[in-house]
């Protein structure tokens, strides 16, 4: 198996996963996973489904440990630090790792709440402040043109691509310092993507990102790495480019030519 | 409508028949002409079910109408002649004396809503604990027995709540909560007066108690089976941003869940308003109102039980009579604020 590619020019680390094996009850579903995620960088996961993308990523923020029965070995480190361990507080490790999900998740909520919601979590801010926060978040998520006029109204009212942009915004105004992307596009059309494809390269500037995506040309736009996935196996890792344009492994020159997956 | 259909396909496929030119394989044509009557002979026939099937549910819902008319009829009728003898004040008057036959609502209608009242302030907040509890923290071996059991309560005939009342809770409460709760409440204005008097054990607080008891299978097993509809993908995304259990709950399923919980709550109002069997065993059957929930009071629905088969005179008959239609509107408006608040809620969200 291919571990990362050690060259020199690397950029510095924020996650490490070690060894990481983990189990839905007696299957595992990983197998001895070691990659990095490079700080302020994008990591894309590809693989046919089932093959344990998603499960990598539920992993980063514990989310996981929701249900009984399902569990992790191994390591991951978060700036050095294992947050597989069972006494790291979850709620503190959630709010550094954020996390954008499959299906737009808007709270029922106004659309103000939504935003404002999240931060109340953590801080207690005047009210100014907390506009001001919300109109950031929501101007980094590229939405706040489009809902600045109706900030009372629900969350839930909004087009499927605002939704899954006010749940960045949400994500963001929590001032996390790594965000998981699951499928974020695959609900969305195709302006409604480029759209949330765009502001993930803008977020690169402060975040490091990992996103599981179906969609090689997704995988290829917006990733500096990649990571080829099959079976609970991690096949492959390197830069997107040389992943692409010359893998190493034929069962990823396969699938990414459409030969199976 | 439905049944001029078959008959223009077949019109149809005739006049298709006309325009394919002549000569050409007749036997095509004869068997194409057989499977069109075929067609239309099964359409009409689905067509008859369908329209039975139609009239049969549209008589299904009609039933429930005029049942519903006829139950206010004649409780109308029957509550005629009280409603001539005391009018207005049959609502407001505390007297209730059938050998004068000066008969007056007040103590029921302050008994059916106070212990109504009771019995939703300790099993709302309970049965939402149970239906939190079983949803998000339970171990996952406990979840079905425990629901089972709350399932299993709601089963319990109301009858055998009234013995177990009786003859378990109110010796219980009589020896033990009521005398704690005269002397904490003892020196505090208000609460002095609630509770205030000697513990007979049967009583408002009793009937409440009772009643809480009951309602709180409804409250809870609704609650739960709604929080279930609760996509998880929403509650992880509200972990995602480090919220804790209590503040996704909070924040988020109850919201997401409103509408169904109130349903739930009101469901339970509308048994507690209602429920007569148990209530009339432990609530002590006295027609007057006192200020402290230790005193036995009545319900409209004890009373009606109790006193039926002993009222002699037509206008003992009939103040009952007034009293179940009284039950019947104070119900109709609960469900009418319900529904109000549920619209309310809903255009908010819209």
């Amino acid at each position: 198996m291919n571990a990362a590619v050690h060259a020199p020019k690397e950029p510095p680390t924020k996650v490490t996963v070690r060894s990481l094996d983990f189990y839905y009850g007696a299957d595992r579903s990983l197998k001895n996973i070691s990659l990095p995620l490079h700080a302020n960088k994008v990591t894309a996961f590809i693989g046919p489904s089932g093959c344990g993308k998603s499960t990598l990523l539920r992993v980063m923020n514990r989310m996981y440990d929701l249900y009984p029965g399902q569990r992790a070995e191994g390591e991951v480190l978060l700036d050095g630090e294992n947050i597989l361990d069972p006494a790291i507080d979850l709620n503190a490790l959630r709010a550094r790792v954020g996390m954008i999900f499959q299906k737009p998740t808007p709270f029922p909520m106004s659309i103000y709440e939504n935003i404002a919601f999240g931060i109340r979590l953590y801080e207690k801010l005047p009210r100014a402040d907390l506009d001001a926060r919300v109109e950031a978040a929501l101007r980094g998520a590229a939405l706040w043109d489009e809902v600045k006029d109706k900030l009372q109204a629900s969350g839930l009212g909004l087009s499927g691509g605002q939704q899954q942009r006010l749940c960045i915004a949400r994500s963001v105004a929590v001032q996390p310092e790594v965000i998981l992307f699951d499928e974020p596009c695959s609900a969305l059309d195709p302006i409604s993507t480029a759209k949330v494809e765009e502001l993930i390269d803008e977020l690169t500037s402060r975040y490091t990102i990992a996103i599981v995506t179906h969609n090689m040309q997704q995988a290829v736009r917006v990733s500096d790495y990649t990571a080829f996935m099959y079976l609970g196996e991690l096949v492959e890792f390197g830069e997107t480019d040389e992943v692409f344009n010359k893998p190493k492994e034929k069962r990823t020159l396969d699938y990414i030519t459409g030969r199976f997956g | 409508m439905l049944s001029i259909e078959p008959g223009r396909r077949s019109a149809n496929g005739a006049g298709g028949e006309a325009d394919s030119d002549m000569s050409e394989i007749v036997l095509q044509q004869a068997s194409q002409s057989s499977v069109t009557a075929d067609r239309s002979r099964a359409l009409g026939r689905m067509a008859l079910v369908d329209g039975i099937f139609r009239e049969a549910t549209r008589a299904a819902a009609v039933i429930v109408l005029v049942i519903l008319g006829g139950v206010i009829i004649s409780l109308v009728h029957g509550s005629l002649p009280a409603v001539r003898a005391f009018g207005f004040g049959f609502l407001v008057s505390q007297s209730w004396n059938p050998v004068t036959e000066n008969f007056g609502a007040l103590p029921a209608i302050y008994g059916t809503i106070m212990t109504s009242v009771i019995a939703m302030l300790i099993a709302v907040p309970v049965g939402l604990g149970i239906a939190i509890f079983l949803t998000e923290l339970c171990p996952y071996v406990l979840r079905r027995p425990i629901g089972t059991a709350i399932e299993l309560l709601a089963g319990i005939p109301s009858i055998i709540y009234g013995i177990w009342g009786l003859f378990v809770l109110a010796p219980f409460l009589q020896t033990h909560v009521q005398p704690a709760l005269i002397a904490a409440f003892g020196d505090i204005p208000v609460f002095s007066t609630l509770f205030a008097g000697p513990p007979y054990g049967i009583g408002l607080l009793t009937a409440g108690f009772i009643l809480a008891i009951m309602v709180l299978p409804f409250v809870a097993s609704i609650s739960r089976d709604v929080f279930e509809t609760v996509p998880p993908v929403l509650k992880e995304a509200a972990s995602g941003i480090g919220c804790t259990t209590w503040e996704v709950m909070r924040y988020v399923v109850m919201p997401y869940t409103r509408v169904g919980v109130i349903g739930g709550v009101m469901l339970g109002l509308g048994r507690a308003l209602g429920e007569t069997m148990a209530v009339t065993f432990v609530i002590g059957n006295a027609h007057k109102i006192s200020g402290s929930l230790l005193a036995p009071g009545t319900t409209i629905s004890a009373t009606i039980a109790n006193e039926f088969t002993e009222a002699v005179g037509d206008l003992y008959t009939s103040a009952l009579i007034e009293l179940g239609l009284i039950l019947f509107v104070i119900t109709f408006i609960v469900l009418a604020i319900a529904r109000y608040m549920l619209m309310r809620i809903e255009q908010k969200s819209a």
